[in-house]
C-alpha cells in the first residue's frame, strides 16, 4: 500500500498483470497423480517386502519381471511428478521475492526430474539384468 | 504468500490499563488493539474492565459500553447490531467475525476478551481497517450481469435455482471478515482471490442469464487466484451466515476442469 506503487488506483493494483490463464493444468495433474499413487501404493509396497534382504541378484531377479518394473516406473513417474507440483504450491506460497521464488521454482524442478531420472535409471539398469 | 513477523512500525507494543468500573459487581476483561494515526506511536493493547450488570451480553456491547463509559477515544465500526451489514467484522479472540453476533460468553472461557482489527489490512484507527482493497477485489470480478443479447421489455428470466444456489446468490455483506482469513492468501496487493470473491464469482458464473462465463472462468484461473486456494476451510468455518465458499470455490474448479478435460 505503500512505496511507489501507492500511485496506482487500487483497481489496477488487484488486476495487476491480469491472469495467467493458467493452473488447471497443474490442478488436475496433482489429482490425477494421486489417484495414481493410491492405486499404486499397495503393489509398490508387496515389491519393496519382497525385496527386503535379498542381494543384487536376488533384486534383479524380481525386478526382471516386467509387470513389477512397470509398476514402479508408473510410481516413481507419478510421485515425483506430484512432489514437483506440491513443492512448487509451498515455494509460491512462502517465497515473496519474485527472483527467489524463480530460482526456487527452477531448483524445485532440476531436483524432480534428477530424483526421477536416476530412480528410473536404476531401476531398468537392475531389470534388463546389467 | 505467507508474512511471519510485522512490520516494525506495526508491533505491538505497552498500553494501558484503565480502572475497573466503581460499583461493579462483575466485570469482563477486555483486552483492546490501539493505534493512533496522529500520536506517532506503535501500535497497543489497552485493557478495560466492562460492567457485565450494565450491557448487553455481545462483544459490540461491550465496546460500546467502554466507548460510552470510559473511553470515548476508542474506534471501531458498527452498524446494524445484527449480523446484517457487517460493519463490525473484527478479530475477537484470534478469529474473524463479527462483534454483534458473538457473545461474551463464547469468547475465551471466561478469560480476557482480546479484540484486533481484521488482520493484514492496513488499519485507520484502532479496530478500523481500510477496506480499499477489499472493493478494488470486489470490483475486479465485474459483479453485474453481463449479456450482448439484448434484453426485451419483459427482462431475463433465471432458471429456477434450488434453495441452496438461491441462499448462495444472495448479497452477503458480512464476509468481508473473510478479508486475509485465509493465511495462503495474504500475499502482495496484487491478485489476491479472497473467499469472498469467489464466492461473489461464482455467483456470476452460474447465473443462467449471465452470458460472460467464459470470459469470468479466464479472469479466475490463475496461480495466484482461484488456485490459491488449498481448501483449508477456515472460511466455512467463520462465514457467520453459514455460506460455504469452500463448496463454491470447489465448484469453480470443477468447471475449469469440465471445459479442458
Amino acid at each position: 500500500m505503500s512505496g511507489p506503487s501507492s500511485m496506482r488506483t487500487p483497481l489496477e493494483r488487484v488486476r495487476g498483470l491480469g491472469s495467467a490463464h493458467t493452473g488447471t493444468s497443474d490442478f488436475w495433474r496433482q489429482r490425477l497423480t494421486a489417484v495414481a499413487m493410491t492405486l499404486l501404493i499397495v503393489p509398490v509396497i508387496v515389491v519393496v517386502i519382497m525385496l527386503i534382504g535379498r542381494n543384487h541378484a536376488g533384486a534383479a531377479q524380481i525386478l526382471g519381471s516386467i509387470p513389477i518394473a512397470i509398476i514402479l516406473l508408473l510410481f516413481i513417474v507419478a510421485s515425483t511428478w506430484h512432489m514437483k507440483i506440491g513443492m512448487q504450491v509451498v515455494i509460491e506460497d512462502y517465497i515473496h521475492n519474485e527472483k527467489l521464488k524463480i530460482a526456487s521454482v527452477m531448483a524445485n524442478n532440476f531436483f524432480c526430474v534428477a530424483v526421477a531420472l536416476a530412480s528410473i535409471y536404476a531401476i531398468l539398469k537392475l531389470s534388463s539384468g546389467v | 504468500m505467507v508474512e511471519f513477523a510485522l512490520p516494525k512500525n506495526s508491533k505491538i507494543s505497552g498500553g494501558k490499563t484503565w480502572p475497573k468500573p466503581a460499583g461493579a459487581t462483575e466485570t469482563r476483561e477486555f483486552r483492546v488493539y490501539r493505534w493512533n494515526p496522529d500520536d506517532g506511536k506503535n501500535p497497543s493493547v489497552d485493557t478495560y474492565y466492562v460492567d457485565t450488570h450494565d450491557c448487553g451480553p455481545m462483544v459490540l456491547d461491550g465496546l460500546i459500553w467502554i466507548k460510552n463509559h470510559v473511553d470515548p477515544t476508542l474506534t471501531f465500526r458498527r452498524s446494524c447490531r445484527e449480523g446484517v451489514c457487517g460493519s463490525c467484522a473484527m478479530n475477537i479472540d484470534g478469529q474473524n467475525t463479527l462483534a454483534c453476533t458473538k457473545s461474551m460468553h463464547d469468547v475465551g472461557a471466561g478469560g480476557a476478551v482480546k479484540v484486533n482489527p481484521l488482520p493484514h489490512q492496513p488499519v485507520v484507527k484502532d479496530l478500523v481497517p481500510d477496506l480499499t482493497n477489499f472493493y478494488a477485489q470486489y470490483a475486479s470480478i465485474e459483479p453485474w450481469l453481463k449479456t450482448t443479447t439484448p434484453t426485451t421489455a419483459k427482462g431475463m428470466e433465471a432458471e429456477p435455482r434450488g434453495p441452496r444456489e438461491a441462499r448462495r446468490s444472495l448479497r452477503v455483506h458480512p464476509v468481508r471478515l473473510l478479508l486475509d482469513l485465509v493465511p495462503e492468501l495474504l500475499v502482495e496487493q496484487r491478485t489476491l482471490p479472497r473467499p469472498r470473491r469467489l464466492l461473489q464469482a461464482t455467483r456470476w458464473v452460474t447465473d443462467s442469464r449471465d452470458e460472460a462465463t467464459g470470459e469470468r472462468l479466464d479472469n479466475l484461473e490463475d496461480p495466484f487466484r482461484l488456485y490459491r486456494c488449498h481448501t483449508i476451510m477456515n472460511c466455512a468455518k467463520a462465514c457467520p451466515k453459514g455460506l460455504n465458499p469452500s463448496e463454491a470455490i470447489a465448484e469453480l474448479k470443477f468447471k475449469m476442469v469440465e471445459r479442458q478435460i
